[in-house]
């Protein structure tokens, strides 16, 4: 009788042992924990009122077979230069051309001469039928090329790698360059984070180049004077987060300014002095904590988002 | 008769107890040669797989957590408005602790040269909940991450953070690389994508 009692007590206890590990172990895994105390809270910055937003999604086009790398819009097509691949499609989604390049371009500039691709520390140039014409030798060590825009006779590079704006003709000979410092005392340079510098041509031939460092956008001369310039810096709907935004841009028929951000990545348009006009795409749109999409954008203002997170080029139209 | 079989079972005890120990001393020993032979194992964090949870803050035996954040100051910007220090939607950039991110204000924020600030992390008061991690990865370019620091981790047999981490960031590498520094370490031997 005693025996019995012992056995049973021993049995108890081993019991509860082995509940006490499985409710231990069970309630340690990892998809049963709780909050996070230490959480990092911006979501309020993530809603945006519906009222700012003027504009609506409409179609998209997937695309497919490659890594997209750059967007353009030239002629009325979407050029898309993606890792071995120069495709050309119409604005309604039908495929004009697709061509074998090599490499992953990072930037792409379309004119009425040739298709320029920039490459990490490169640019090749093509025939707008596809053929290669010629490749233009790296300008120096730490190079990355993030963006490419042409003025008449002359191709602008952003090398973020070297914090600086390169000249070149359109032959590959290089005529200049400059750090952004100019002689004004609001400006200091191009503060370049990471790898998103971005810079754009507007219908009057004048160039703009984004200061990431500075959420700015600056006015430069072909030579390199700085002209004006204006700045957005805020979490909140109306300016640029983070260090690096906006990560592109693209301008419009009036010169206003189509921007794109990333991490809280968001779609904008800024009038040419720097007052936000409306909303395109706000964070809901887009992954969370996601890749700035390319933006180009129309005559009609009809915008074209690459993104990258979901390899697919999205269109935006204006809300009727 | 009784007697020998006695005295032969002791003995057979005795003999028995002897054989065994020696047996478990010679074990410990070429145990102890093998383990002299091989390379040391320690838990650490790769910086590319981590989602900063805040479990490393919660979840280590000690307190405060061995894990801390560490600068990959090659990769920084020296941003004026830095994502790891600032708190979100902070406007005037200034060291007002009302507006730090850091839960334990252990970022120190240096002005360098007009506008570039470098920011220290004091470890003493480091108490690796990745809050920084987070607004330098969302916001900035992802320099500030954590590790495990071993002049403080007690290299337990199970990390109990591994155990919980969401991500499985946190394994075994040998002793002789015990860290995952960014800028040395690349996302391609991490095998995740990019920060």
């Amino acid at each position: 009788m005693k025996n019995k009692s012992l056995s049973f007590i021993v049995v108890l206890i081993i019991a509860a042992i082995i509940v006490v590990i499985v409710l231990d172990y069970s309630a340690k895994r990892p998809d049963r924990l709780g909050d996070n105390p230490y959480e990092y809270q911006f979501d309020e910055y993530k809603e945006v009122d519906t009222s700012l937003i003027g504009y609506r999604e409409t179609k998209n086009f997937p695309v497919r077979d490659y890594k997209p790398g750059a967007l353009d819009l030239y002629d009325n097509l979407l050029w898309i230069a993606g890792e071995q691949v120069l495709q050309v499609i119409s604005l309604a989604g039908v495929q004009q051309m697709k061509t074998e390049i090599q490499g992953l371009p990072t930037c792409i500039e379309v004119n009425d001469q040739a298709v320029f691709i920039g490459f990490e520390d490169h640019i090749k140039k093509y025939s707008r039928e596809g053929t290669f014409l010629a490749e233009w030798d790296s300008p120096g060590s730490k190079c990355v090329f993030t963006s490419l825009a042409s003025a008449g006779e002359f191709l602008f590079v952003a090398d973020a790698g070297n914090r600086r704006v390169l000249r070149y003709n359109l032959e590959g000979e290089l005529m200049g360059q400059f750090e952004g410092k100019a002689e004004s005392s609001a400006g200091h340079g191009f503060i370049v984070p990471s790898a998103s510098f971005d810079l754009v041509v507007n219908s009057y031939d004048e160039l703009w180049v984004v200061n990431p460092g500075r959420h700015a956008l600056e006015n430069y001369t072909n030579e390199g004077q700085l002209r004006g310039f204006w700045t957005a810096g805020s979490m909140n709907i109306e300016g640029f987060s983070g260090c690096c935004n906006p990560a592109h841009i693209a301008v419009m028929e009036d010169g206003s300014f189509v921007t794109s951000e990333k991490h809280m990545v968001r779609i904008k348009i800024y009038d040419s002095s720097g007052e936000l006009k409306t909303v395109v795409a706000p964070p809901r749109k887009f992954l969370e904590e996601g890749q700035a999409p390319e933006v180009v954008v129309d005559e009609n203002g009809v915008v074209y988002a690459l993104d990258f997170d979901r390899n697919v080029i999205r269109i935006f139209e204006k809300n009727r | 008769m009784a007697r020998d079989k006695e005295y032969n079972r002791r003995e057979f005890i005795n003999r028995g107890a002897r054989f065994t120990l020696g047996l478990s001393l010679a074990g410990v020993g070429v145990a102890a040669a093998v383990n002299a032979g091989s390379e040391k194992y320690l838990w650490q964090i790769d910086p590319f797989k981590c989602t900063q949870c805040g479990r490393c803050a919660t979840d280590c035996v000690l307190s405060p957590s061995a894990v801390k954040c560490v600068h990959a100051y090659d990769i920084c910007g020296y941003c004026d408005l830095c994502g790891g220090y600032f708190k979100p939607g902070v406007t005037d950039l200034d060291t007002g602790a009302e507006k730090q991110l850091c839960p334990a204000a252990a970022i120190e924020r240096k002005f360098i040269e007009e506008p570039y600030f470098e920011y220290i992390i004091d470890e003493e008061l480091c108490i690796g909940c990745a809050k920084c991690v987070k607004g330098c990865s969302a916001f900035g370019n992802g320099s500030l991450h954590l590790q495990i620091r071993h002049d403080i981790c007690v290299n337990c047999n199970e990390c109990s953070i591994a155990r919980v981490c969401p991500s499985d960031a946190i394994s075994r590498v040998p002793a002789s690389e015990p860290y995952m520094i960014k800028g040395d370490f690349t996302a391609n031997e991490s095998g995740e994508a990019g920060a």
